[in-house]
């Protein structure tokens, strides 16, 4: 889902307040740009290779190019916005396939050792054997949701609506700048807006409005 | 109540902010209004999906709210799921999918941008090109300039997307000063159950005891006339 053309489709998230002193501290430095450029750099993708151990692995890239990992300050940095491309490769093994391939290895060990039965190590050993194999034969998939953060209001538009990829790209975020990132919803957003105290103990004893009048 | 309480036990209110917003731009016949920006257009276009449960109701059309189907599933105790909006302000104009339980936007088609354009003293105009800053091999200048425009774009995207953000959001102040005060239950339910069983709403009525009630809900409230 793209920043930069066609339609928008994103979620919001919030930097958590109970550390926005944390934020505002950190944006009126005078070197926070230069820190969080070091610091996007360290958790840069660095792409899956077949010998890795990890099936899955998670990283900032530019915003809308997925193959572009060397970022450069102007890259990142667009006045109060922080643009980043949040991509993940995985592994994606059709499972009959791995199925199939283990099987013919297992056999093909057999005869070799002239033997009938396969240990529980030595099965672990040949099935990983054969992942490794395919994953040279093949290329981990990769996906990329844009993120754009404004630095001023402390929202972060995420490009995307599935809640794992969110999940993840919160977790990256945190260890990326130190910062909690909270997801939009009907009360996160009120509370923002600002709720008087007699508003916020309504919040706590609503319920759900009934218009219904026919029996279903 | 903890946070994460107020936050999952709550979200039925997303659902019916999309109901009032519903129910306002028919009784307004598409025009709302808030302190901060005056009046607009919002109305309901393209989708609406209402649900109970495992029950779902999904409504297509230009106008899905008008859909006879839409207020029968009211009336079955379903309540909208999401709605397409279409919003109209200043001279723009703006579709977008507005998610309730989660807040989340969708298909957000930003108004088409105007070309820039520069007097030419003849009473035409010609757009602007921009050209790079400083004299630079020709691939790098391309680069420089590619960058440049993809810096512009992204900033003016997310402006006019903060923009009708900003609208939502002053929507949402006036709804939460409704819906957590005593003209929920007193002025707010009598004329929703009217207008789902398709009784006239006066909407003089209504815009002024609305305005009293955002009045006395306190000074963020917004009026409607």
């Amino acid at each position: 889902m793209p920043a930069l053309r066609g339609s928008l489709t994103y979620s919001r998230f919030f930097i958590d307040t109970s550390e926005g002193a944390t934020a505002q501290k950190a944006a009126v430095s005078d070197d926070f740009r230069e820190k969080y450029m070091r610091a996007i750099r360290l958790r840069a993708m660095r792409p899956l290779e077949a010998e890795d151990e990890d099936l899955e692995r998670s990283g900032w890239c530019k915003v809308a190019e997925p193959f572009e990992i060397e970022l450069h300050y102007d890259d990142v940095f667009c006045n109060e916005y922080v643009a980043l491309g949040f991509r993940t490769d995985r592994w994606q093994i059709p499972g009959p396939i791995l199925k199939a391939r283990v099987r013919e290895a297992e056999a093909a060990y057999l005869e070799k050792k002239a033997r009938e039965k396969l240990g529980r190590k030595e099965r672990a050993e040949l099935k990983e054997s054969v992942a490794r194999k395919l994953r040279k034969q093949s290329a981990p998939s990769t996906r990329m949701v844009d993120l754009v953060w404004s630095m001023n209001d402390g929202i972060v538009r995420f490009f995307s609506h599935s809640d794992k990829a969110a999940g993840n790209m919160t977790e990256l975020f945190h260890r990326t700048f130190g910062l909690r990132l909270v997801a939009e919803a009907p009360y996160t957003l009120a509370s923002r807006l600002g709720l008087t105290k007699a508003q916020e103990s309504a919040w706590q004893e609503i319920e759900i409005s009934v218009l219904a009048k026919e029996a279903s | 109540m903890e946070v994460f309480e107020r936050i999952e036990l709550r979200r039925f209110v997303g659902r019916e902010l999309l109901l009032w917003l519903w129910f306002e731009s028919e009784v307004f016949e598409g025009t709302l209004s808030t302190k901060q920006h005056g009046s607009f257009g919002l109305w309901l276009e393209g989708r609406l999906v209402l649900s109970a449960g495992q029950e779902v109701t999904t409504i297509k059309g230009t106008i899905p709210g008008q859909h006879r189907e839409a207020k029968e599933a009211l009336l079955r105790g379903k309540m909208p799921d999401l709605a397409s909006l279409h919003l109209a302000w200043a001279d723009h104009d703006a579709t977008l999918t507005l998610k309730a339980e989660t807040l989340a936007i969708a298909g957000l088609k930003l108004p088409r941008k105007e070309p820039d354009a520069a007097p030419t003293g003849e009473g035409t105009t010609v757009p602007v090109r921009r050209a790079p800053r400083r004299r630079a091999a020709p691939a790098e200048a391309a680069a420089e300039l590619a960058a440049h425009e993809a810096n512009e774009e992204l900033y003016e995207r997310m402006r006019v997307t903060r923009e009708i953000e900003e609208i939502l959001e002053a929507l949402y102040r006036d709804f939460l000063a409704l819906r957590l005060g005593p003209a929920w239950s007193e002025l707010v339910i009598p004329a929703l159950e009217a207008w789902t069983l398709g009784d006239d709403v006066d909407a003089d009525d209504y815009g002024t005891a609305r305005t009293k009630a955002l009045a006395a809900a306190g000074p963020k409230g917004a009026t409607r006339r």
